[in-house]
């Protein structure tokens, strides 16, 4: 992949959001997330189609790096390449919510931002 | 429209078995088609639950050689995998087949070997089980299964003042059961205090708030009504099962508390078999965590919603209590080798229903119901059982 190409995504929003747009957004700091053209839910990860209404008519939005904690759990026993002791979350963007690993002791509903990216496996957004 | 039976069933104990997967379900399908009074020849199809061995064991296609090693190579056979809920959607489609009368007679069951006899260690399992969270937007996070349910059960303690000692109420009772369970994994008590000091596997909880790694099977024999009134042995009627999904990832569900996966199934079962969650006298229902048995009664519709919590502690759900909540000990105590733990669920409420239940038998039960979830609950089978006692 070409350095412009990768420049322009960064300006714009891609047309079409799958886990390589996504992946490729999250890297440079931003959150992106899809709305149904017809029925106008919001989603944070990207998929072929609305859970909502069923149309496949996805516009690629760009989300705020800043949310409220939703929800949270201290992974003690942990997955094979991870050590556990850490903290993943669930994080409230207002139209919708994404999961991320998280730094810090936030508490359920305090204000948290998107703050780097976890890359043990594909990249994920880390919130502290 | 046929109505489906259960007219035979069979399990293993539930703990550490060096046998293999063949081996294993030989044992409980055996004693389900002897229960049942049938030979091999009756069988018409065969419908497998196995979630993980292609994974776990290196084991796929395992339909056909479990039913070459039961004598029954030549019928359909089908397996299927929903995480934890595996062996309860090899039952609806059972059913269904019955219920059209595609089949007279049919063998469903689930096996699956979760522990060290699989040669794997609990970090490669916990990975194995955390396959069932999405594959790009969760599992990179490094979220274990208990990790989700950690995540739900927060939420629900946030929202209604659910406690770490409510939590763990669940434990004690599920234990105490298992304690009247010869074939449950753990029969021994526990006390809050011993769940409380136990180590943490994911927030909010602890090694005694999770259900252990199991090796087990469990089968039944699912038959039409004529085939069911020719038998000696009680056999119950199917009378209604629900089957529900919810979206993954887990962030995208629009209520981490509600599991509307198995409102949705509920809804659908209690119509079909026209009762509500007031006539049920006994139930099965998915206890991975203990936090996961308080997010399915209130579901079911067995408790009013954030009152949840109270049920183990108030004796609700404990035999004797209003509405019996596992009986068997649930996964909790049990065990839960994961293809197997929905069949297992029915084999526990066909003993209740046909009073063959023993020493933690629910006195006159009629209706029984069966809760069975997999992944973060984005999948969950209701089934409802009757028997005529």
């Amino acid at each position: 992949m070409s350095e412009t190409h990768s420049n322009e995504a960064a300006e714009s929003l891609p047309e079409q959001l799958n886990h390589r747009t996504w992946t490729q957004a999250l890297r440079e700091g931003r959150l992106l997330g899809q709305r149904c053209r017809d029925c106008g839910a919001e989603t944070a990860t990207p998929s072929a189609a609305c859970n909502a209404c069923g149309s496949r008519e996805r516009v690629t939005i760009e989300l705020p790096t800043t949310g409220t904690l939703y929800t949270e759990t201290t992974v003690a026993v942990a997955p094979q390449g991870f050590d556990g002791g850490y903290r993943v979350g669930v994080v409230d963007l207002g139209s919708t919510r994404v999961m991320a690993r998280l730094e810090g002791d936030s508490d359920i509903g305090d204000s948290i931002e998107l703050a780097g990216v976890l890359e043990v496996d594909s990249p994920v957004p880390v919130f502290e | 429209m046929h109505q489906a039976h259960i007219v035979g069933v069979g399990m293993t104990d539930f703990g550490v078995h060096e046998t293999p997967l063949t081996e294993l379900f030989a044992s409980a399908a055996f004693d389900a088609l002897d229960d049942a009074g049938v030979g091999g020849a009756a069988i018409e199809s065969f419908y497998l639950g196995n979630a993980m061995s292609g994974q776990s064991e290196g084991d796929t296609h395992l339909a056909p050689t479990i039913a070459s090693h039961l004598g029954l190579a030549g019928v359909p056979c089908q397996r299927y995998e929903d995480a934890c809920a595996t062996s309860s959607n090899a039952f609806k489609h059972a059913v269904r087949a019955v219920e059209a009368g595609q089949h007279d007679v049919v063998l469903v069951g689930g096996v699956e070997r979760c522990t060290t006899t699989t040669g794997l260690e609990t970090p490669e399992m916990t990975s194995v089980f955390a396959s069932a969270s999405h594959r790009q937007y969760e599992q990179p996070t490094g979220i274990s299964f208990p990790g989700v349910f950690g995540l739900l059960t927060t939420r629900h303690m946030h929202e209604h003042g659910t406690t770490e000692e409510q939590l763990a109420a669940v434990a004690v009772k599920n234990h105490g059961h298992g304690t009247l369970n010869d074939r449950a994994q753990f029969g021994t008590e526990t006390s809050v205090e011993e769940v409380l000091d136990s180590p943490i596997v994911a927030t909010p909880f602890r090694l005694f708030d999770c259900c252990p790694f199991s090796d087990g099977a469990a089968a039944v024999v699912v038959a039409n009504e004529d085939v069911a009134a020719d038998m000696e042995a009680d056999s119950v009627a199917v009378t209604g099962i629900g089957h529900a999904t919810d979206v993954v990832p887990l962030a995208e569900k629009e209520d981490l508390t509600a599991t509307q996966s198995a409102r949705d199934a509920a809804t659908q079962a209690y119509e079909a078999a026209d009762i509500g969650p007031e006539d049920v006298d006994v139930a099965e229902v998915h206890d991975c965590f203990t936090g996961a048995e308080i997010l399915a009664i209130e579901a079911l519709g067995f408790v009013e919603d954030g009152e949840g919590g109270k049920a183990a502690v108030e004796g609700t759900t404990a035999l004797g209590g209003r509405i019996p909540v596992n009986p068997s000990g649930g996964l909790k105590a049990k065990g839960h080798p994961i293809g197997a733990t929905g069949i297992a669920q029915l084999v526990e409420l066909t003993e209740h229903l046909r009073g063959e239940a023993g020493e933690r038998q629910v006195d006159g039960a009629t209706h029984a119901l069966a809760h069975n979830l997999g992944g973060d609950a984005a999948t969950t089978v209701v089934s409802i059982l009757e028997g005529d006692a």
